[in-house]
This record gives C-alpha cells, sequence and structure tokens, in this order.
C-alpha cells in the first residue's frame, strides 16, 4: 500500500493502551485521582504529600469551588456596606465608624467586624481564597502544557478499534476504490477544510486529522493572563503610591509626594452646570506640572482626561472652596500666602473649614468659612481664624477677621485675602498598570478565541477489503453537540462524494 | 427625533406583549399536541425538541414575526435617541433597560434560529418585556452627560459588550430552567434536556468572553476616570461575582458529578448575578450610581 503523505514514526509506548480508550490528549480534564505512592520513609511521605498538593491544585473540582468560594465572598462584599479606605487603619475612625453602622446590624455589628467582613475586600478570607485560586490556576496552567505540546506535535494516531464504534462520532464507509485512492481523497477534503491530517501505515492506515489544533493555547493563556493580572496588582501595591486627597488651591504650587522635584501649580478651576437641570457639565483644573522650575507639561485635567507625566497621573477628584490667607510676622516678613482648601467640615456648625502649618511655629492655624448670614461666629466676608499647638493639639485662640483687613494674633498678623477654589486630585503612580493591561489583553483574546474558534479532531482507519476495494472508518470526540454533528455530517458526505465521483442521478 | 425614539419604543413593547402571547398558544398549543401524542393521536415530533400539533407551526410563526417586528422597532427606538442624544443609548437606566431588552430579543431570534426552539421564548420574553416595562415607569427626558459619563467611545463600547453579554445570559437562564423542570427523560414535549444544556452552554460560550470584555474595558475606563482600574466598587464587585458564577460554569460542564443539574442551577444563580449588576445602580452607592451628584 503505497502512499506518498507525511508519515509520522510514533514511539510505541506513545500509543494508547486501553482499547476503545478516548485519546487521552489535552482535554480539558486534569488527573483525577490522587496518585498513590507505596513510597515510605521521610522523602517518601514528603513526595506523597507533595504529590497530594498537585493533585489538589490541578483538580479542576477543587478549582471550581475555589472559584464558587471568591464568588461567595465577592458577593457578602458588594452587598453589606464596607468600610472606606483609609478608616479601617485608623482605630479612632474604625470606632466612630463601626457607631455609626450600628443601628443597621445590630449585634451583628461586632461579629461582622471581627470576621473582617466590613473590609471584606483586605480580608484574610478574600486573601487565602485568591492565593490558592491562583497557585491552583498556575497549577493547573503548567499541568496543561506538556500534554497540550504533546497532542500539537505528536497526536496519537492510532486509537484502537473500539474507538471507531463506541466515539460519539462515527461513521463506517465502504468503497469500491482502492485504499490509496481513498486517502487520497479524504486528505484532500480535510486539507480543504483547514485541517492537519498525520497518517501512519501498519498494515492498516491510520489517520489523525485537526483543525486549529493551536487553539488549546489560547486556553492556556487565558487562564494564565489571571496570574499576570495578579502579578501586576502585586506589582502596583507594593511599588505604586497613591494620594487621593491630593489638595490644591488656584495659584498654589505643591510638591507631587515621592517625586523629587516635580512640582504642581493649579492656575484655575472651573465647575460648570448645565442651564436646564443644574447637573454638573464639566470639571476642569488647569495645571502646570515643573521638574526643577522647568515647566514640563500643562494641561486641562478633566473628569476624563487625566495628565499623565511618566508613570505619574493626576485625576480629577473632586473640589470646593478655599479662603486665601497671608501670615506675616512682626518684621514683615511673609511667612505664609496661599489659599487654603477648606475641605473639611466642623463638627458643631457644619462650617467648611481648612487647616495650614506655619513653618518653624508650634502652631497648626485652622481657617473657618462662614456658614452664612444666620453664623452667629463668623460673619459673610469673614473666616475664623483658630490656633492649636501643633504638639499637644490644645486650643490657643480663635478670633473672626475681616476680609482685607490684617489682624495681629500672637504676634503674627493674619490677612483674608479673598475667596478661592481649590481642586483635588487623585495622584496616583502605578508601574503595575502595564502589565495588568498585558494581562488583560491576553484574557480577552485567549478567551475569545478559546471559546469562538473550533477545535476539532477525528481520527480515521483505512483498510483494504478482499474485494479490492476498501473499508473506512472515521470518529470524532468531543460532546454531543450540534455543530460537531453537523461538521462531522457534512464532512463524511464530502469524502463519500470525493471518493465516489458527484452523485450520479 | 426623541419623541420618534418613544413611539417606536411604545411599538417595540407593544409587539413584544404580542409576541409574548403568541408564545404563550404556541406553547398551549404544543403541550395540547403532547397529550394527544401520548394518548396515541400520531403527531410530529421533533427528533430533539417541540411537539407540534396541526396548527402549532403557524402559531409560532406568527409569533416569531412579531418578535421580529418588536426588534426592529427597539433597533430603530434606540438609533433614534442615539441621534437625539449624541451618544450611545446607553447613559441612564431608561436607555439601558431598552438596550437589555435589545439584547435578549436579539439574542433569543438568534438563538431562534439556530436551534429552532420556540418554548424559550416563553422564558426569554417575559424578561426582555418586564424590562421595557420598567423602562416605561422611569424618567425618559434626555439629560446631558455628567462630567463621568463623558466618554463617548467607552461608554458605547462598555455598555454595548454588557448588552451582548446580558442577552446571552437570558437564553442560558431560559434555557437552564427549562432543563431543570423536566426529569432526563423529557416531560410536557418540552425541548430534550441535551439540547437545552447545549444552548445554555452556546449561550455562555457568546456571554463569557463579552462580559469580559465589558469588565476589561470597565477597568480601562475606570483607569481614565477615577484613577484606578480596580477599586472594588460594588458594581464592579458584582459583575466580577457574575464573571466568576459562569467561569465556574464552563468548568462545572466538564468535572464529574457538576455537568447536568449543578451547571444548570449555577446559569440560574449566574443569572441573578447579572440582574443584582445590572439593577446594583439603584441601590449600590459606590462610584457608578450616576443618579445624583456622587462625588464628582
Amino acid at each position: 500500500m503505497a502512499h506518498t503523505t507525511r508519515t509520522q514514526n510514533l514511539a510505541a509506548g506513545t500509543l494508547p493502551s486501553g482499547a476503545g480508550a478516548v485519546p487521552a490528549a489535552a482535554s480539558a480534564l486534569p488527573a483525577g485521582g490522587l496518585p498513590t505512592t507505596g513510597a515510605t520513609g521521610r522523602t517518601g511521605a514528603l513526595d506523597s504529600a507533595l504529590d497530594r498538593l498537585w493533585g489538589l491544585l490541578t483538580s479542576m473540582k477543587f478549582g471550581l469551588l475555589l472559584i464558587l468560594a471568591f464568588a461567595a465572598f465577592g458577593l457578602v462584599g458588594t452587598l453589606l456596606i464596607q468600610m472606606p479606605a483609609g478608616v479601617a487603619d485608623d482605630p479612632q475612625a474604625r470606632a466612630g465608624w463601626l457607631a455609626e453602622v450600628r443601628p443597621k446590624y445590630g449585634g451583628w455589628t461586632g461579629i461582622l467586624d471581627q470576621l473582617q467582613f466590613f473590609t471584606i475586600f483586605q480580608s484574610v478570607w478574600l486573601r487565602a481564597i485568591g492565593a490558592l485560586l491562583a497557585a491552583s490556576t498556575i497549577a493547573c496552567t503548567l499541568h496543561r502544557i506538556p500534554g497540550t505540546w504533546r497532542t500539537m506535535t505528536k497526536p496519537h494516531v492510532n486509537v484502537g478499534p473500539t474507538f471507531f464504534e463506541h466515539a460519539p462520532q462515527h461513521e463506517q464507509m465502504t468503497f469500491h476504490r482502492a485504499p490509496a485512492d481513498v486517502l487520497a481523497a479524504a486528505e484532500q477534503v480535510l486539507k480543504r477544510r483547514h485541517y492537519r491530517t498525520v497518517t501512519l501505515d501498519d498494515g492498516t492506515v491510520r489517520i489523525y486529522a485537526d483543525r486549529n489544533h493551536w487553539q488549546p493555547w489560547a486556553g492556556i493563556a487565558g487562564h494564565f493572563s489571571i496570574v499576570v493580572i495578579l502579578a501586576g496588582a502585586m506589582v502596583g501595591s507594593m511599588w505604586g503610591f497613591r494620594d487621593s486627597q491630593f489638595m490644591l488651591a488656584e495659584g498654589a504650587t505643591s510638591a507631587v509626594p515621592t517625586e523629587p522635584g516635580l512640582s504642581i501649580r493649579l492656575n484655575s478651576f472651573k465647575d460648570t452646570y448645565y442651564p436646564d437641570t443644574g447637573a454638573p457639565s464639566d470639571y476642569v483644573s488647569d495645571v502646570v506640572l515643573t521638574r526643577d522650575g522647568q515647566t514640563v507639561a500643562q494641561q486641562q485635567v478633566r473628569v476624563n482626561e487625566p495628565l499623565r507625566y511618566g508613570d505619574v497621573s493626576f485625576y480629577q477628584a473632586f473640589f470646593g472652596p478655599a479662603a486665601v490667607v497671608t501670615v506675616k510676622d512682626a518684621k514683615g516678613a511673609t511667612l505664609y500666602s496661599a489659599g487654603v482648601p477648606l475641605a473639611w467640615t466642623s463638627n458643631n456648625g457644619g462650617n467648611k473649614v481648612g487647616t495650614f502649618s506655619l513653618p518653624g511655629q508650634n502652631v497648626a492655624v485652622w481657617v473657618v468659612a462662614t456658614t452664612g448670614p444666620d453664623d452667629p461666629s463668623v460673619k459673610p466676608g469673614q473666616v475664623a481664624i483658630e490656633l492649636y499647638a501643633s504638639d499637644t493639639g490644645n486650643p490657643i485662640v480663635q478670633k473672626s477677621i475681616d476680609q482685607g483687613t490684617p489682624t495681629t494674633i500672637e504676634n503674627l498678623t493674619y490677612t483674608f485675602e479673598r475667596e478661592t477654589k481649590y481642586t483635588g486630585l487623585n495622584v496616583a503612580k502605578d508601574p503595575g498598570t502595564p502589565i495588568v493591561w498585558f494581562g488583560c489583553f491576553l484574557l480577552v483574546v485567549g478567551f475569545m478565541v478559546r471559546l469562538f474558534v473550533p477545535y476539532r479532531r477525528i481520527w480515521g482507519q483505512l483498510a483494504s477489503r478482499p474485494d479490492g476495494g476498501s473499508s473506512l472508518s472515521v470518529a470524532a470526540v468531543g460532546r454531543r453537540d450540534s455543530d460537531l454533528d453537523a461538521e462531522f455530517t457534512s464532512l463524511v458526505t464530502d469524502i463519500r462524494q470525493a471518493v465516489t465521483g458527484p452523485a450520479r442521478s | 427625533m426623541g419623541k420618534l425614539a418613544e413611539y417606536a419604543f411604545v411599538a417595540g413593547t407593544l409587539s413584544t406583549f404580542l409576541a409574548l402571547v403568541g408564545y404563550v398558544f404556541y406553547a398551549l398549543s404544543g403541550v395540547r399536541a403532547a397529550r394527544m401524542a401520548a394518548a396515541g393521536v400520531p403527531m410530529t415530533t421533533g427528533g430533539i425538541g417541540f411537539t407540534s400539533g396541526p396548527r402549532t407551526a403557524s402559531i409560532g410563526h406568527y409569533a416569531t414575526l412579531l418578535g421580529g417586528l418588536s426588534v426592529f422597532a427597539i433597533a430603530a427606538s434606540l438609533v433614534l435617541r442615539t441621534i437625539a442624544t449624541g451618544h450611545g443609548p446607553f447613559s441612564n437606566m431608561y436607555e439601558f433597560s431598552i438596550a437589555f431588552a435589545f439584547g435578549i430579543l436579539c439574542a433569543y431570534y438568534w438563538f431562534e434560529r439556530k436551534y429552532r426552539q420556540r418554548v424559550l421564548g416563553l422564558l426569554a420574553l417575559p424578561v426582555a418585556l418586564a424590562l421595557l416595562a420598567y423602562a416605561a415607569t422611569v424618567p425618559a427626558s434626555i439629560e446631558p452627560l455628567v462630567p463621568a459619563l463623558q466618554n463617548n467611545m467607552l461608554l458605547t463600547v462598555h455598555v454595548a459588550t454588557a448588552i451582548v453579554a446580558y442577552g446571552s445570559f437570558t437564553i442560558a437562564f431560559a434555557a437552564a430552567l427549562l432543563y431543570l423542570i423536566q426529569p432526563a427523560t423529557g416531560r410536557w414535549g418540552l425541548p430534550k434536556p441535551a439540547v437545552l444544556d447545549e444552548i445554555g452552554y452556546r449561550a455562555i460560550v457568546i456571554g463569557f468572553p463579552f462580559l469580559t470584555l465589558t469588565v476589561v474595558l470597565g477597568a480601562v475606563w475606570a483607569d481614565t476616570a477615577w484613577g484606578t482600574y480596580w477599586s472594588w466598587d460594588p458594581k464592579e464587585t458584582a459583575s466580577l461575582v457574575t464573571w466568576l458564577i459562569y467561569g465556574a460554569y464552563l468548568h462545572a460542564r466538564v468535572v464529574r458529578g457538576w455537568r447536568g443539574n449543578k451547571a444548570a442551577l449555577l446559569l440560574l444563580v449566574g443569572f441573578g448575578a447579572t440582574l443584582l449588576t445590572y439593577f446594583g445602580n439603584l441601590f449600590f452607592g459606590g462610584l457608578h450610581s450616576y443618579s445624583g451628584l456622587a462625588g464628582v
């Protein structure tokens, strides 16, 4: 039986032993059972434990349970109110926050807090499940690589005769033509359908054909991408920084934290509203970025248009009123002159308040704005200046001052120049972001290819018949599925037609 | 233009309702046929599907026509609304609900063409109709976009991919429900469990990558507008939970002891998570609440 097709020599050992066995390969199922080793002694026990761990991590059932566990905790985090960032680390703020939610959760408050359910995304639960999930994903991915590689480079060609009777899709055809002719015709049909064919001749011609044989790699890439994204997130949390409370009044310049030499100045902030509805239409901060006195960037920062400089980004986050205050000492030297963001609200009167400290003085200055004509202590056109000792926090003095009138308090002259605005920026540097985007790209492309591109494999067995004709069995493996069935049927029809010629009618 | 969009929306809602009535009669006719078949009267029983009586097919045909009409009317409504507002019709619950209903109808008719299982329409259409009815109750006025939403490209693509995913998940839900209410051998002449299993799977095969894309595009947008690609915002987290549940389903289908009923159950749970994600805007708070002035 002479044929001129590519023939691959397969090591006998790689042939499936069990007759009728579905060809093992990179099918998604990992080894189900845990390996049992009869080894004894310490090394043996360790090996056995590692084997068990590996078996657990590569078990899809375990992975499935981990995914569901992660989803369950995520759901809790969605439904249960979560502590805002910053509150969790501050014992006083934490207690205050818990007191606020206590009416809602009653006696459960303490328990939920103890279980870290109010900070569930930073909890040991989610971290542990996430770590196991990552380990399981890595293990499964690694576990599948050798098999996928083997299936791609050295597919099982000889699958044994009973496979052709028990496979989900199977068909037996007899022809009056010689096996070589049938093979040539069948190979042509397969080639036209973009199948890759491998044949093996041991008296019976065995045929293996697959289409999109690289597709399983897309699944591996999709799974691996999750690890990449997690790695990117870890890089970001270790080497990145974030200041989501970076405030800057109009005309003020401030150094950018952790970036030596880099300063940002706010030229102006503008908030505009739709005339009909009063809904906000735009928030714009006009900022200038300088490095060692040299302007390196200037931009109108909007909500959807952050300023990106190198790997540092500035986002429009919030805004509010500010008071420009000038402080001079007895000799007339200016100690401070800038806009003070009135970003907080006083507990007693609901006044907008802001603070700054004076260089070389043991004093924290608080600026209190008026709430309107009804405000008993601060009249419109005034701000109150409250001084506290920086070290002890003890109040020193408080006094309301008129706009434009220099007023002496504790040997220093304070002037409330005018009202202005401040912008609240979110300053972030996240070196992990490019890694995350690469992972996201792999994730989307990997799963799209894995789920949209069909991976097909079929096997054939061609034998000569005593009458000089031949018989061809073909079978495919896969779940019963109408697409697969349809493709198999049409493939069989095509082969039949190609061998016998167009149907005569 | 905005007025025309509303007329098209009303027309689409009405024809969806009429189509649903058609599907109810179709199903009743089919169940009667199944009962008669059981009693020994010869009936056409599809190899994979629904038993049909003499008038069943023509009722079904009319139901499909009406449904097709509603797809066109709602598509017209969305297009007109886009022209009127100048951005993708996804900026508030009114627009997004109509778009979700449109996604469900499109997904349903894609599956009806492919699998010819009209009984699914009996479950999918009520979901679409409920969303349209919900849209009718929320303000339809055209509001200009708040700063956070002023990103036309991402607004359109991020939500459009969500619509494809949510529409597919609704079909998977319908298939799973029909799967679970009958024994493995089939009952009431309903589509065979194997077909329903396949439909559910195929719907997730389409929906899952689109949900992946939705979440990733959401992260891209968050990185532009909020300053971080992930902040455990409730809606963000809910979409991740949904993604995980459908991811679990895809694995469950190849794990012994999980395929079949448990996998179908995951599709129901997944659809619950989808609805939670969708309606989350209303009660989550967080950065996705565009109803009022939240932060920015």
